[in-house]
């Protein structure tokens, strides 16, 4: 048992690999941004069959109904209570994070942006200028762009919002001449903010494009 | 008797047998008592006291307190205080003596339906010490000692010996397994990580499930109450869809497609997984054939596709799409077809949650500037505010019997979970530690 979901494990360690290194040359390709799905649309909208980038799956549907609960009795029989856990206990110091091999670089800016929008102002473009400048003459680095939001809305909602921003920026820097290839994007929504009060003051600074960088082979 | 009299009866008569004939054959799980109505009539229940059985005396104090609490968020019992009506529920004894003869006449004339008491004790035994508590129950219906339980267990498992007790009751009286023995997974603040938890449903017992030291967000049950399914970033780059075994805490990656991959949903059979991915450029959604590895793309759209809720038969989702501008609800049929337009108030709807009894949607809508929860009909003909006031209301889940919400919300500063009924009334907060605890999914009844 153990030895098969270890094996299961790098099976999926593999794939996670293989999945991401040409998913770096496919950004390239695409330019479109958010208008990407036309490419989508152009594959007919499904794509049927099994494929990588997918793990097993247990059997998850509902096996017995009921619950557990036998009735009350006039004469009831002792029912011995479980540890009243079904949870394994969790080790916090056994999976310390990864540290990320992006680190923030003082010559890249934040880009901005306003309530509800992942338009890129005319102000804000100045900053992704002054971004592309520093990333052409540092060409063996590569970059993430983080796409952050604020607090008000869904998380769910605000994670889709936050990958817009990223595209958003990482676009108009391919338009500046930023290889595709050297570029990432990455949508944390709400769940990073730089700031934590509940103001307008705060928020602004959470909605953001934020550049971290990585010296690349 | 005029004909159209006959009929009625005779209809009545008919839908009354159909009715008894469903209870019988479908067993608990299906008997459908719409107890979110505002005229529900409550059963009026007293809880005369958890006695000592030969132990510390806090012990039974303590269940009668768990058990109470229980009864009164089941929303099918009305907790009445026996004192008040002046029965002197130290008289019941073990219930068969004249002294809780006494009391049950007492009660009955009261317009108590039902009584229950019970002991508890507490044994050192060789290896740990040993709780024993029984319960037991009157009728005033058909005045007589229905019936009771007998538990045993460790002292961990007190509050659980409650709960079980609670949730015989509620199967007793409605058909259905009750509430009180759910769980409510969600994600807590650790530094800047977060980390997925699963706590009871009133708040206590919390436990972490993962510690991997960065985020993980969004959970959601499978039917069988045995995995989580979640958001997680693997490598920091890339937002997977992740499952952890909660018993063994074993955790695997399930989907990896590249982009975003969020807001997984298990169909109500287990069958299907819906999540949205931005593989193939913007999100879409998508449905997993979990046994054939099958993957349909669901939703074809320039805008952001999102957050698929199963109706509880599994023919419908209902999800949120910006491609009128801002976040939207829409239905479609799980397979894609049929999509319509859901709401129209406001220019923000999001994180939709269909009820388990089918009536109801909840999710977050945008009044004033504040995101409060809302719920809507799925015929998108009656709509309802839940909350108001300041703060940000996020993820709603539903209980497993319909009848509440749980949900994070910023309106003390800090976010925290929060419960409330079906129909706007009773917040109870539910988490006092930390530093930010959000995104809470209820359990399955087990």
């Amino acid at each position: 048992m153990n030895k098969t979901l270890y094996t299961c494990g790098l099976v999926l360690v593999m794939g996670v690999a293989l999945i991401s290194m040409p998913g770096c040359s496919k950004k390239s390709v695409q330019s479109g941004g958010d208008s990407q799905s036309a490419q989508g649309m152009a594959k007919g909208g499904s794509s049927d069959g099994s494929r990588s980038g997918v793990g097993s799956f247990p059997d998850t549907g509902v096996q017995s109904g009921g619950g557990g609960l036998r009735g009350l009795d006039k004469n009831p029989s002792e029912e011995r209570v479980g540890s009243g856990t079904m949870l394994a206990k969790v080790d916090p110091s056994s999976s310390a994070g990864r540290q990320d091999e992006f680190r923030a670089e003082a010559g890249l800016l934040d880009v901005f942006f306003a309530y509800d929008s992942w338009t890129i102002s005319e102000e804000e473009r100045q900053s992704l200028n002054r971004n592309a400048e520093w990333i052409k003459s540092n060409p063996s680095t590569l970059v993430k762009v983080e796409g952050h939001c604020d607090e008000r809305g869904t998380s769910a909602y605000n994670l889709v919002l936050g990958e817009k921003r990223a595209k958003a920026a990482r676009n108009y820097l391919v338009e500046l001449g930023v290889g595709a290839q050297r570029l990432s994007v990455v949508s944390y929504g709400k769940e990073r903010p730089s700031c934590n009060e509940h103001a307008e003051s705060c928020y602004q600074q959470n909605r953001r494009a934020h550049l971290v960088v990585k010296t690349g082979k | 008797m005029t004909q159209g009299k006959l009929i009625s009866v005779w209809l009545g008569g008919v839908l009354l047998i159909a009715g008894l004939v469903g209870i019988l054959e479908s067993g608990a799980a299906d008997v459908f008592l719409e107890a979110t109505r505002p005229d529900f009539q409550k059963i009026s229940l007293g809880v005369a006291g958890i006695q000592n059985g030969g132990g510390p005396d806090w012990l039974g104090g303590r269940i009668e307190e768990v058990l109470k609490k229980d009864v009164k968020r089941s929303l099918v019992f009305d907790l009445v205080d026996l004192p008040s009506l002046g029965i002197k529920t130290s008289d019941i004894g073990n219930g068969k003596g004249t002294g809780s003869k006494a009391v049950f006449k007492q009660a009955a004339e009261k317009g108590v339906s039902v009584l229950v008491w019970g002991k508890a004790g507490l044994k050192e035994a060789e290896k740990d010490a040993d709780v024993n508590m029984e319960g037991f129950v009157y009728d005033s219906g058909s005045d007589e000692v229905v019936g009771g339980k007998r538990y045993a267990g460790s002292p961990s498992v007190v509050r659980l010996m409650a709960h079980r007790f609670a949730d015989e009751l509620v199967f007793r009286y409605t058909g259905e397994p009750g509430i009180a023995r759910t769980k409510i997974a969600y994600v807590a603040e650790q530094g800047k990580a977060r980390e997925l938890f699963v706590m009871d449903y009133d708040g206590h017992d919390a436990r972490q499930l993962t510690a991997d030291g960065f985020l993980n967000l969004m959970p959601q049950w499978s039917p069988d109450r045995r995995f989580l399914v979640f958001t997680a970033y693997r490598n920091r780059n890339t937002q997977d869809i992740d499952m952890i075994e909660l018993a063994t805490g074993k955790r695997w990656t399930l989907i990896s497609l590249g982009g975003l991959n969020i807001t997984p949903a298990l169909s109500p059979d287990g069958n299907f997984l819906a999540f949205a991915s931005s593989h193939e450029g913007n999100s879409e959604l998508y449905r997993l054939d979990t046994r054939t590895k099958a993957l349909q793309r669901l939703t074809v759209n320039p805008s952001g596709d999102l957050s698929p809720s199963w109706s509880p038969n599994g023919r419908e989702l209902v999800f949120v799409s910006d491609r009128g501008g801002g976040p939207q609800l829409f239905l479609m049929g799980s397979d894609g077809s049929n999509v319509r337009r859901l709401t129209f108030d406001g220019d923000y709807n999001a994180a939709p949650v269909w009820s388990p009894r089918g009536n109801w949607i909840a999710y977050v809508c945008r009044t004033q500037k504040e995101y409060k929860l809302c719920v809507i009909s799925p015929d998108g003909q009656k709509r309802m505010q839940l909350t108001t006031g300041p703060g940000v209301d996020d993820s709603p889940s539903w209980s497993p019997d319909g009848r509440h919400l749980v949900f994070s919300s910023t309106a003390d500063g800090k976010s925290h979970i929060y419960m409330i009924d079906a129909d706007g009334k009773d917040i109870e907060r539910l988490t006092f530690e930390g530093t930010h605890n959000s995104a809470p999914s209820w359990s399955p009844a087990s």
